[in-house]
């Protein structure tokens, strides 16, 4: 039992730092402030949530989980808001969309 | 089990480092609040990690603060910014 328990909070923990590296990428490399904020309520959902539910696992039934439960709801229902008046703010200070330069491709060369 | 996720919050940490580029570099005000939100969840996260290495309860305390006040951050600059223009 003891066994199961270290294997699934290490899974976890594992789960959780592979989306915050894929947040973190996401966040560097894509173009648009738009397309940022996709990555970065991933990240604040699936890899905080993740450790949070690794660590609930791991402190058993103390008196942390209830402390750990009410950081996961609150962080589940604060990282949608903030993504909400991120986006808000930007569309109504007029930034524009990423377009992509698509190449002018030369068919005919030679005329 | 200790070195785990001891290990876990150094790659936690690294990553938040890493998002700090995005909060100097970035083109509007947005992707610098962005950035902030993102190293904010990020420090929660090894906050709750160190309050299990550690063994002591109240970094779980000074996590939940620090949500209050990342979520409370984030919505109040987002709305200054997005009323700031409107009234010249």
């Amino acid at each position: 039992m003891n066994l199961i328990i270290d294997i699934a909070v290490l899974l976890l923990l594992l789960i959780g730092c592979f989306f915050f590296l894929a947040g973190t990428i996401g966040v560097l490399r894509l173009p648009d402030i738009y397309a940022r904020l996709h990555p970065s309520t991933k990240c604040d959902t699936l890899g905080a949530g993740s450790v949070l539910l690794a660590m609930a696992i791991y402190s058993g039934w103390s008196g942390d989980i209830y402390r750990l439960f009410i950081i996961g709801f609150f962080l589940f229902v604060s990282s949608a808001t903030c993504g909400h008046a991120i986006g808000r703010s930007a569309v109504k200070s007029g930034i524009a969309c990423f377009k992509k330069e698509t190449e002018t491709v030369n068919l005919h060369p030679e005329k | 089990m200790n070195n785990a996720i001891t290990l876990a919050a150094i790659i936690i940490v690294v990553n938040s480092l890493l998002c700090l580029y995005r909060t100097i570099k970035g083109p509007t005000v947005q992707d610098r609040l962005l950035g902030i939100n993102i190293v904010g969840t990020k420090a929660l996260t090894v906050l709750v990690l160190a309050s299990f290495i550690f063994q002591s309860n109240f970094y779980l305390d000074v996590a939940i603060v620090y949500a209050l006040l990342n979520f409370i951050v984030v919505v109040v600059i987002s709305r200054y910014l997005e009323t700031s223009g409107k009234r010249q």
